[in-house]
């Protein structure tokens, strides 16, 4: 990449002509504004940026005049081709990432008018919010405050018109700016009411997070990223339901190679819903973000179609409410949901055998365990659900863990769960669980959904989030029909029914450092830690739930938005009634003259002679002398010296020096 | 002097109340009621900027980009505050001005004085609505002297033109200015003739022959020498001499005397100048007195009605050049 770097180069930043010299130095600033992107940047947009910085960077050096139009015209057509050939649309998130940047790079072949540096100038930050898009981490934030600091300094000192300035006197403005400005945004950040995306947000390059996506591929992904997304809203019409029964139905996986966990084949028989409902009625209004995918998420289990104006609904086998048309746009739809139910056929039919199917010849010692599982005489006695109590208890007390760093499981991976690594998430345990009963000869499935949420306070929406995904098993009983299991809650009883939620552990410094001393290395993790936590907790996290809490510990009893805005308000006031005091406080005391001559009156008046608001100095000093004679005559001179300052046609003499002087002067009294 | 120019339209109108408010004066100190500010067009593409990095940090439910935002906004509003403070509390002096040849590029001089104890950047002053800004730095505790270029257009003695003094300091997304009249007043001569005919004959002083002086300066006849008076022309000076006293160590020169007593008077009139117009005339005077002076010679002036007697040097040129400018 770019190693032009001006403030690095003292023995260069000295000769520079200015003009050279601020130009490298905004090039530098650009290049920290891509770098932390680059690996998310199409090759081609990489290539463009870094030559054409490069190219500039040298020109700069050279003083060569910029190229003309037509390179500018052909480098755009360039731009833009690639954008269209790399992402087919110039509009979604990624295809505007690349072409900001790519024109970022373009437009400094342009820097001649004021009017094309601001463009840069506005451009840069641009680019720097699109870094947030793929990181907002504590590192992008400091380097994107260099960055933004940069930008700051560069405008500046292309505002300082005279001569050649150092580079650090901007550099030091642009920094009180910041930090004065720094308040105004802390307010604004505290204050501004967290709404709703305006539109639907394009919902593109969401994968390797967590959420939904029709299938279930087991052990292949070594990190998962929690996605703090939001997934869904739901308003309950009621109370909220108990959190250990919001299950909120996604696609139900049955077809396993081994490895991945697909839906059923929609040509295969599928079994009768057979559904029956208990208890009273759930009714909510959900509110679901854009998912590009068919399915209606409802609360576990939904009998009618939900109220989706305009949109066909059918529900399948498993019970999942399916639209003709993806999602595409935020989706409000009413339901009527019962947490009490009973589904699937009570006999044993032939399509169950659906629900058994194992590649023949995987996880052999699952499979042996099963078959060892089935011969217990408990099980034997206690059928179906005794079997399930069993695999539960073994989960529980068996060491197993929950993480979300398990790594990448080989071929095996119920085995490699069950007997080796004893550590995974959601889908790990629910996909060996689901092995483990189907080796038993156990009809049973994977549902996958959402479990959970959180409650926001303000306006009393239940939020879902993607990183509240969940996957759970279903298992057929004799008599029962299909009985939800969540055996994730048997290996992380908080994983469900709270909304606790297990922080990914950073692994930035492990290894590093274990060389040198294993405990430096423990305390520099823990503090990194703890500041990656504070970080997640009071800045990525800060939602509209910690808003309001907020406004209640300064005293609103049922806070709204309107008290942010409120207190938003309020705050601004005031500021700007403090700033007109201020301003009529100074217009009242501007003249320091005057201000120095009321404190002379003043010492006047302290040695018994009265004079009034008009009295010019030089009746003052006269009438210092007429009282104490030649004691005055200091005073006296000062006085006429004061008036001089004021009156006299030569050079003034400096206020501040009589100033200096009134304090040290010794009045008679 | 576009200023003086009648006030056309309301714009115009407009402009000569909002001047008329301000008291002339040849110093003046800027403080809020006298300072200015409006955002640029660079300040409304940061607004919009701003607004648009907002509507991102909402859709995509960024924190971080609402800290961004919100930074930028702080730091943009922290500028404007900066800006203002540029030129709020910032004192300007005004040398009173030479007078200047009409049409003839020439400057003002004003002092900038700054009380504070930071450095005032990016202060441009110049003619109000002339264009040509000169742009200055104003050390801290200290004062800076400004050459505001401008270009006389009438002859006479005019009101000095309002000044105005902007800056876009630090960020270029404000505007921030102040409109000052200036108590002083300035003189304009005419613009000289570009090339102007010869000087007129002399006429003969009554009652005085003639040929023989004219002999006698053609002949460079001197009746000694006397100290070296501004604007005697060059080939009077003595440069023996002068070499001589420079070796000595001073800078003293000497001219050559001509024979006082002149028989024949170099009489600069408006009526010898043969130009219909006036104006024309007036310039064809102004580039005489310029020349007469120039070779060293005694010159009257009639113009006008009013007549300046013969006489040469420094004064006598400002006085002809005063009626010439003024009749």
């Amino acid at each position: 990449m770019l190693t032009v770097k001006p403030r690095l180069a003292p023995r260069w930043g000295g000769a520079l002509p200015r003009d050279a010299r601020d130009t490298l130095f905004l090039l530098g600033v650009i290049a920290l504004i891509v770098l932390p992107q680059v690996s998310n940047l199409p090759w081609w947009c990489l290539v463009l940026a870094a030559g054409v910085l490069a190219w500039r960077a040298r020109l700069a050096l050279q003083s060569k005049p910029l190229p003309g139009k037509w390179w500018r015209v052909a480098l755009l057509a360039v731009t833009i081709g690639a954008t269209l050939a790399t992402h087919r649309t110039l509009l979604g998130r990624d295809a505007g990432v690349a072409m900001v940047v790519a024109l970022l790079a373009l437009k400094t072949l342009e820097l001649r008018a004021r009017r094309d540096a601001m463009v840069i100038f506005f451009l840069g930050f641009f680019a720097m919010l699109t870094n947030f898009f793929y990181s907002q981490s504590l590192l992008t934030a400091l380097a994107m405050l260099l960055a933004l600091l940069g930008l700051l300094t560069a405008l500046v000192n292309a505002h300082m018109p005279v001569g050649r300035p150092p580079l650090m006197q901007a550099a030091r403005l642009a920094g009180l700016m910041a930090l004065l400005g720094a308040p105004i945004m802390l307010a604004l950040f505290v204050l501004f009411p967290r709404i709703a995306p305006l539109w639907g947000t394009p919902n593109d390059a969401m994968t390797g997070r967590s959420g939904l996506s029709g299938t279930m591929r087991v052990g292949a992904i070594a990190q998962l990223a929690l996605d703090n997304g939001i997934a869904a809203r739901v308003k309950f019409d009621g109370a909220v339901p108990a959190r250990n029964t919001l299950y909120f139905r996604g696609p139900v996986l049955a077809r396993f190679d081994g490895r991945e966990w697909r839906e059923l084949n929609p040509f295969a028989r599928a079994l009768p819903a057979d559904l029956e409902v208990r208890g009273p009625p759930v009714r909510y209004q959900m509110t679901l973000e854009a998912s590009q995918r068919p399915w209606l998420i409802t609360l576990d289990v939904t009998p009618q179609a939900p109220q989706a104006p305009g949109i066909d609904l059918r529900q399948t086998a498993d019970l999942l409410w399916v639209s003709t048309q993806p999602v595409r746009d935020l989706l409000r739809y009413r339901a009527e949901s019962y947490t009490q139910f009973r589904s699937g056929p009570t006999q044993r039919v032939p399509a169950l055998r659906s629900y058994l199917a194992l590649p023949p010849g995987g996880n052999p010692r699952t499979v042996a365990w099963a078959e060892q599982l089935r011969a217990d005489p408990a099980v034997l006695a206690g059928g179906t659900p005794a079997l399930v109590r069993a695999a539960m208890r073994h989960l529980r007390t068996g060491g197993y863990e929950y993480t979300l760093e398990p790594g990448v499981y080989g071929d095996n991976t119920a085995d490699e769960f069950w007997f080796d690594r004893k550590a995974g998430f959601c889908e790990h345990i629910a996909s060996a669980f689901v092995v483990l009963m189907r080796a038993a000869g156990v009809p049973a499935r994977i549902v996958t959904g959402y479990q959970g949420g959180e409650l926001n306070g303000v306006d009393g929406y239940w939020v879902i989030r993607q990183s509240d995904a969940h996957a759970w098993a279903e298992v057929w009983e004799e008599g029962q029909g299909w009985v939800r299991v969540d055996p994730t809650s048997a290996v992380s009883p908080g994983r469900v029914g709270t909304f606790q939620r297990l922080a990914p552990e950073p692994g930035v410094f492990a290894g590093a450092f274990d060389a040198m001393s294993p405990t430096l290395t423990q305390n520099l993790r823990a503090a990194w830690e703890a500041v990656n936590n504070s970080w997640n907790q009071w800045v990525l996290n800060y939602t509209q739930g910690r808003q309001l809490d907020l406004l209640k510990k300064i005293g609103f009893s049922a806070p709204s938005m309107q008290d942010l805005i409120t207190v938003l308000l309020g705050l601004v006031i005031a500021v700007s009634l403090g700033g007109a005091l201020w301003t009529l406080w100074e217009r009242s005391q501007h003249d320091p003259w005057l201000r120095l001559l009321g404190k002379a009156r003043a010492r006047l008046r302290d040695a018994g002679i009265d004079v009034g608001e008009a009295t010019p100095p030089r009746e003052m000093a006269a009438r210092l002398g007429q009282r104490f004679g030649a004691n005055a005559d200091l005073a006296s001179d000062w006085l006429l010296r004061l008036e001089s300052q004021r009156y006299a046609r030569s050079a003034p003499l400096a206020l501040s020096a009589l100033r200096a002087e009134f304090t040290r002067l010794a009045w008679p009294r | 002097m576009t200023a003086t120019a009648a006030p056309t339209g309301l714009r115009g109108r407009i402009d000569q109340w909002f001047l008329s408010r301000r008291p002339p004066s040849d110093r003046l100190e800027l403080t809020q009621r006298n300072v200015y500010i409006v955002p640029t067009a660079a300040g409304w593409m940061l607004l919009a900027t701003v607004l648009v990095l907002l509507v991102a940090s909402i859709n995509y439910q960024l924190n971080l980009g609402y800290l961004l935002t919100f930074l930028l906004a702080g730091s943009a509003a922290v500028g404007m505050h900066i800006s203002h403070a540029t030129l709020r509390g910032l004192a300007m002096h005004l040398t009173p001005p030479e007078a200047q040849f009409a049409h003839a590029a020439a400057v003002f001089r004003v002092t900038l004085h700054n009380v504070r104890r930071s450095t005032r950047f990016g202060i441009g002053m110049a003619v109000r609505g002339s264009g040509h800004w000169a742009w200055t730095d104003v050390p801290a505790q200290g004062s800076c002297p400004v050459e505001i270029a401008f270009l006389p257009h009438r002859r006479g003695l005019h009101a000095m033109p309002p000044l105005t003094a902007e800056t876009r300091f630090p960020l270029g997304t404000f505007r921030v200015w102040t409109v000052w009249r200036p108590a002083a007043s300035l003189l304009v001569y005419p613009a000289p003739e570009a090339h102007p005919p010869p000087l007129p004959p002399g006429e003969p002083v009554a009652g005085q022959p003639t040929g023989a002086v004219a002999r006698a300066r053609a002949a460079g006849e001197y009746d000694g020498i006397r100290a070296y008076r501004r604007g005697d022309p060059l080939k009077l000076v003595v440069w023996k001499k002068a070499a001589r006293a420079q070796a000595a160590g001073s800078d003293d020169l000497v001219s050559r005397d001509t024979q006082q007593a002149q028989r024949e008077e170099l009489w600069l009139d408006a009526q010898a100048a043969a130009l219909p117009n006036e104006e024309a005339r007036l310039s064809r005077l102004c580039a005489w007195v310029l020349m007469a002076d120039r070779l060293g010679v005694d010159y009257g002036l009639r113009v006008a009605g009013r007549s300046v007697a013969p006489a040469q040097g420094e004064a006598h040129k400002r006085q002809c050049l005063e009626v010439l400018a003024t009749c």
